[in-house]
């Protein structure tokens, strides 16, 4: 259905109007469409990667100063207790925000698991662009 | 659309002393004015001998918040400096920042008519044959901008000149803070390029020059056999390193989805030979790699602004939600690319 207005934007409307609105419209639609890839796996790619940002914080949590590991046990050990995508979304940003502070600390430590766990924070944080990949994007 | 003809009939009537019947006619807003509201319109009026005289002309207007916060002043000064150069661009006309007059700041400057701008219109037919004309064209002209000297083209007293050892600071400073300041999200990646882009600084720059800002295809006029006759959207312009601008068109977003192609034009190395001959600099692959990830951080800088001003309401333009949305996940991409990690 949504694709269907955004065809409507384009198709129907756009012809009739000046430059500006156009584009305007394109843009719209092309909103539309981006919506359309999002809607489909909106819970489930917050719900991956809940999960294994907290497998992470887990690990880090052994290898990091005491502060810093309470808060990633902490986290560690939380689970999403709603599958709304608003609240998905609030868990997904603080775990996202101490996925940072992990890395950052892990990047200072020397040894081979602070080298595997960051290897393995890289590989999650090209996961998340895959998960959050548009089909219309240029990269 | 009347009244603000209307208006700025009344303006220009005031900026064209001995002129008469001085009218403003098919104005339209143009696309691709995210920073300002772009509009062309046809000026028409009689001068002093009574003859009757027109001309295609571009109204850059700000709106009350736009993809890039900058001066219309330091856009317009970078325009008027290469002005008649072996950079082109359109002739500046009049600069004005008091407000009663549209509503807001604006500038007027010459149309340069009978040209494309899209950057995936280039991709295709017919032009996509001329793709090295092109490639030639693009980077000898920032090779040009690269070599000019700052002071000579008068742009040292409107814009600040940091030390050689000072251009990235300055610019991953700036950067940096309105990613703090308006980011809706935590950014892992980008955040990750930030500790080391600190923790690796580049080397000195060569020399002190005009940045445009925003060197990219898609920011020209093109003809349909290679040429380039316009250098548009001046509005980042300052002074820096010169490979700040080399770095900025190699970004992996404004290569249009073209593995292996810079700017979705030429191959990396042809382009940096390019550069370099009409520069007279050289691109040091350290340096220039710190510059290529700056620049996603930048990239990045301007996709959470997009986004905030949208989602704050300041500003419904739906190209602010739409290139922060699909640009700013491509960026995370592109700086993950550059950092050998994707």
């Amino acid at each position: 259905m949504l694709g269907q207005l955004a065809a409507w934007l384009t198709r129907d409307l756009a012809p009739g109007v000046a430059a500006y609105q156009q584009s305007a419209l394109g843009m719209s639609a092309g909103l539309i469409g981006m919506c359309i890839e999002e809607a489909d796996r909106a819970v489930a790619r917050r719900v991956e990667e809940n999960a294994a940002i907290r497998g992470l914080l887990a690990r880090g949590a052994d290898l990091v100063e005491a502060r810093l590991s309470a808060r990633l046990q902490a986290l560690a050990e939380g689970a999403d207790a709603s599958l709304l995508v608003s609240a998905l979304e609030a868990v997904n940003a603080e775990l996202r925000a101490a996925l940072i502070d992990l890395h950052a600390a892990v990047e200072a430590l020397d040894g081979e698991a602070a080298r595997a766990l960051e290897a393995d924070i890289w590989a999650e944080l090209r996961a998340s662009t895959e998960r959050r990949r548009l089909s219309a994007g240029t990269v | 659309m009347s009244d603000l003809s209307e208006k700025l009939a009344a303006y220009l009537a005031g900026q064209m002393p001995g002129t008469s019947e001085v009218a403003v006619s098919d104005l339209s807003r143009i696309s691709g004015g995210a920073s300002r509201e772009t509009y062309r319109f046809r000026l028409d009026w009689r001068d002093a001998a009574g003859s009757a005289a027109s001309r295609l002309l571009i109204l850059r207007k700000d709106p009350v918040d736009s993809l890039i916060d900058t001066e219309r002043r330091t856009e317009f000064s970078a325009y008027r400096a290469f002005h008649g150069s072996a950079v082109p661009v359109p002739e500046m006309l009049y600069l004005e920042e008091d407000e009663s007059h549209l509503g807001s700041p604006f500038f007027v400057a010459e149309q340069i008519a009978g040209f494309e701008a899209g950057p995936m219109q280039l991709l295709g037919p017919p032009y996509a044959e001329h793709h090295p004309a092109y490639a030639q064209r693009k980077w000898t002209i920032l090779g040009e901008i690269a070599r000019a000297d700052p002071a000579a083209v008068g742009l040292t007293e409107g814009m600040e000149s940091p030390a050689l050892d000072a251009c990235w600071s300055r610019e991953l400073d700036h950067w940096e803070a309105i990613i703090d300041a308006d980011a809706l999200e935590p950014l892992p990646i980008i955040r990750a390029a930030i500790r080391w882009l600190r923790a690796n600084p580049p080397p000195p720059a060569q020399k002190l020059s005009v940045v445009h800002g925003d060197y990219r295809t898609g920011n020209f006029l093109y003809d349909q056999a290679g040429g380039i006759h316009g250098i548009l959207d001046w509005e980042m312009a300052h002074l820096g390193d010169p490979l700040e601008d080399l770095g900025w068109s190699f970004n992996p977003i404004w290569r249009w989805g073209r593995p292996g192609l810079v700017g979705g034009l030429a191959p990396r190395e042809q382009a940096i030979a390019i550069w370099e001959r009409a520069s007279g600099l050289v691109a040091d692959p350290a340096a220039l790699h710190w510059w290529e990830l700056f620049n996603c951080v930048k990239g990045q800088g301007i996709w959470v602004s997009s986004s905030k001003a949208f989602a704050d309401g300041k500003n419904r333009d739906p190209i602010l939600a739409f290139s922060g949305w699909l640009m700013g996940n491509a960026q995370d991409r592109a700086a993950l690319e550059v950092m050998d990690k994707l």
